[in-house]
């Protein structure tokens, strides 16, 4: 079986290749393509010599070729040689190279770490340089600042220098106190010298300009230059000095413009056209010192506006103190002339009032003042003058004039016209409060020489016309007296004097009715404390006492018919009607004790009732015109005849 | 340009008279203060009161000067007469007495300011003319007619309640402006009762040239 199988797998391998040959296609097989390609190049007889030969022909034509071959590549690697011999010439370099590089890394290592040192120290240089620029920029004045402090112009900004200064000043203190003293000290040390130098010459700028504060522009930069020169107490008062110095010259001459030119046109007209009129001069003039003040003080303020506010009023005071010193002198000199030339004690009077009115409220505005002492002085001046002018007219007049008293014992025509002096002065409108002490010396430099004048003319007349002709001159005192204040005292005196002048004249009265009434014995013996009966007593008896109620019955119906005759002088009708009361109780007293004594049974009057048929009651009424009061008896009573 | 020295340009001096009582103090307080002071005591001789106003866009400063008006202080009181711009002259419409000093206020004013002095009159006191129980003694017009004569400008008044206050003080300064402006007034003249506070530029002292630096 085998067999079989062989040959039948030999057949069907051959079969197989067969197939294979079969398929296969020339023109498919490019290698076997190429290769007849190339064969018919040298191929090209088919004999059978060719044939023969091909095969030595093909192994020779490969030899040819491989020998070309060789030949091509002998070049090839004869370049490669080269190319090798190039690379490891190269290699060799480089290998030089990189020896060099190696040794140059190492070379510039250092180089580099010197470069990166510098580089940082000049980081930090550069850092230090900001640091310093900052530290200058805060420590030091610029170039222009510095300029500014030194030329001779005052500007907006050379107080932003001095502010600078003085903020460097300031910082120092930070600085001395994080450890670096000296540098400190040292700043400190010459910004105090830049202060002062600022400052000095701030001084001396203010103290030349400071007169036009009314500018603007100035005003804006004398503000702050003050403010500045607060801080140097001395300057400060130096400039204001200065300022006062020229506003004070200012308002010297706006015075006497006023005094002597007036207003535009002449009106209103200077004050001196009113010089003959003491009051109103010396009013006007005072009026417009009163009224220049708040001027002075709002452009003194203004010059001082940006001054610390603390303390400043003493110097806004001295400085108006100082401003209006001017005008002192010019009015004091009129003042004086014044004072010396007024010739009536009423102007002169005015005079003072208006100066007291002045005085106070000058010492309320600008206190201290030299101003004020010329008020002082010349109210004082004004007050001596005028006491010594009243006094000078009194004295004068009381030597002159006041005569022996008129025969009708009116007050003498001096004392009249003294009186009508005092009331005068009396009447000067007071503008002042506080006027009593003057008040008091005033009347009793015109009452008292008046009252020593009268006592001693009125010393020649009889008891009664001397107290009638006194009683008139008081009356007059008392009654100008009463119209003014603070006259109660000197009232009081009168009184007191008027009274004993009305006791003694009332006595007189008294004695005179008794008299004529045929009274006195009848008196005398009701006095006498007899025990006998009254009756009985000579003088007593009915009979005599007939002719007595005869008359008293006549002096009833007419009482002013036994009046003294200067009782009738009196030109008070109250002194007249009190002597006349009192002098009639005395009789309406007799009367009712006689009464009593004829009444009583122990005195042994046969008829008592037909003897006194008046009442002593009644007698009462007709003498005083009142009923008797039933108590109180004997009121005022009996006085010593 | 910053402000002046002074925040105005002018000072205007005013004088208030007339008779005791009659609340020229208050009318001066509500003016200045804008209160009414109820108990307000008898002026001692004069007083003195500032207001800054605004006239036609100017800052004007009213330099007030009350006067008593009390007989006893009309020597003082006279004497303030002098060179005002403008003198209010007041009277109390409830007491007919004040109204008829009038004339001898106005001769006072007549003789002792200028000319160009502008006179007010104020009749104070209004709010007591109310409709029940009026205590008007002055009728307006009688007033009114007064003032005309006179050519004295005229409002009714309250110090208590402002009434017209403003308007009095305000109308008299716009009236001295006036003057001013015509020329009538002049500025130059001591004691016309203005003064005029104008910037100064280009005075001989000016240490900077350059505006801007201040």
């Amino acid at each position: 079986m085998t067999g079989i199988t062989d040959s039948e797998s030999d057949a069907s391998s051959v079969s197989k290749r067969l197939n294979k040959i079969l398929e296969t296609r020339v023109e498919n097989d490019t290698n076997t393509l190429e290769g007849l390609k190339e064969l018919s190049v040298f191929f090209k007889e088919n004999t059978l010599q060719s044939r023969r030969n091909l095969r030595s022909k093909i192994e020779k034509r490969s030899l040819e070729i491989n020998a070309d071959f060789l030949s091509a590549f002998q070049v090839v690697k004869e370049k490669l040689d080269s190319v090798y011999n190039d690379v490891k010439a190269m290699n060799e370099s480089v290998q030089i190279m990189t020896t060099q590089l190696h040794s140059t890394k190492t070379h510039t290592h250092r180089l580099i770490e010197q470069t990166l040192k510098l580089q940082s120290d000049a980081k930090k240089i550069s850092m230090q340089q900001q640091v310093a620029e900052a530290f200058i920029g805060q420590f030091q004045l610029s170039p222009e600042q510095l300029a500014l402090l030194t030329d001779s112009n005052i500007s907006q900004s050379f107080f932003e220098a001095l502010d600078k200064v003085h903020s460097i000043h300031e910082r120092c203190r930070t600085l001395m106190q994080s450890g670096l003293r000296t540098v400190a000290l040292d700043i400190m040390e010459q910004m105090s010298r830049y202060q002062e130098a600022g400052l000095d010459k701030l001084y001396r700028w203010a103290q030349f300009h400071c007169k036009g504060i009314e500018s603007i522009e100035m005003s804006n930069l004398l503000t702050r230059a003050m403010a500045r020169l607060q801080e140097r107490p001395v300057l400060f008062k130096y400039v204001v000095h200065e300022y006062c110095i020229s506003r004070r010259a200012v308002m010297v001459q706006m015075f006497i413009d006023a005094l002597t030119s007036g207003g535009p046109g002449g009106t209103p007209k200077p004050i001196e056209a009113h010089s003959t009129d003491s009051k109103r001069y010396v009013g006007d003039m005072l009026a417009w010192l009163h009224q220049a003040i708040p001027n002075e003080r709002e452009n003194i303020l203004l010059l001082l506006r940006d001054c610390s506010k603390e303390e400043l009023s003493k110097d806004i005071d001295e400085a108006l103190s100082n401003i209006t010193e001017g005008v002192c002198n010019p009015l004091q000199v009129r003042l004086e002339t014044v004072i010396q030339q007024e010739t009536s004690p009423s102007n002169l009077y005015s005079v003072i009032s208006l100066l007291k009115f002045y005085h106070n409220i000058i010492s309320s505005v600008i206190p201290g003042s030299v101003l004020e002492s010329v008020f002082i002085e010349q109210t004082s001046a004004c007050r001596k003058q005028f006491f010594s002018l009243l006094e000078d007219i009194v004295a004068k007049m009381l030597q002159d004039r006041v005569e022996a008293p008129p025969s009708n014992l009116t007050p003498a025509p001096g004392v009249l016209h003294l009186l009508a002096l005092l009331r005068q002065v009396l009447s000067v409108a007071s503008v002042t409060e506080n006027r009593q002490v003057d008040i008091v010396k005033i009347v009793a430099s015109v009452i008292d020489p008046l009252l020593q004048a009268v006592s001693l003319s009125a010393a020649r007349l009889t008891t009664t016309d001397m107290a009638v002709y006194l009683l008139n001159c008081f009356h007059q005192m008392a009654s100008t007296l009463a119209l003014y204040e603070f006259t109660d005292q000197r009232l009081e005196r009168l009184q007191a004097q008027s009274d004993a002048q009305i006791d003694t004249l009332t006595s007189e009265q008294a004695s005179s009715l008794v008299a004529n009434l045929n009274l006195g014995p009848i008196y005398t013996i009701l006095q006498d404390s007899s025990d006998a009966p009254l009756s009985q007593i000579p003088g007593m008896e009915p009979e005599c006492l007939d002719s007595f109620f005869g008359k008293l019955e006549h002096f009833l119906m007419m009482p002013d018919m036994l009046l003294l005759p200067q009782i009738n002088y009196l030109q008070s009708s109250n002194h007249r009607l009190e002597i006349q009361r009192r002098a009639n109780e005395v009789i309406s007293a007799i009367y009712r004790q006689l009464y009593q004594r004829i009444h009583d049974p122990k005195n042994m009057y046969s008829n008592p009732s037909h003897l006194m048929p008046r009442s002593p009651e009644q007698v009462h009424e007709l003498l005083l015109g009142l009923k008797e009061p039933k108590k109180n008896e004997n009121t005022s009573g009996i006085i010593s005849l | 340009m910053s402000a002046g020295p002074y925040n105005y340009e002018y000072i205007f001096k005013y004088i208030i008279i007339g008779d005791m009582g009659v609340g020229k103090s208050c009318l001066l307080h509500q003016f200045t203060d804008k209160k009414f002071m109820a108990d307000c005591p008898h002026t001692i001789g004069v007083e003195f009161g500032t207001r800054i106003i605004d006239v036609a866009g100017q800052k004007v400063k009213l330099q007030i000067w009350d006067t008593a008006g009390q007989e006893r202080f009309r020597a003082v009181t006279r004497s303030y007469y002098r060179g005002a711009a403008g003198a209010l002259m007041v009277y109390d419409i409830t007491r007919r007495s004040t109204y008829n000093h009038l004339s001898s206020w106005l001769t006072d004013t007549r003789t002792l300011t200028n000319p160009s002095t502008v006179i007010f009159l104020i009749g104070n006191k209004c709010d007591l003319d109310s409709a029940d129980g009026s205590q008007r003694d002055v009728t307006y017009e009688e007033a009114k007619q007064f003032a005309d004569e006179n050519g004295l400008m005229f409002v009714e008044a309250s110090a208590k309640t402002g009434d017209n206050v403003e308007e009095a003080f305000l109308e008299t300064a716009k009236k001295i402006y006036q003057s001013i402006q015509d020329g009538r007034l002049d500025l130059n003249a001591a004691e016309s009762g203005v003064q005029h506070k104008p910037p100064q530029l280009g005075s001989d002292f000016t240490p900077n040239k350059d505006p801007c630096s201040c």
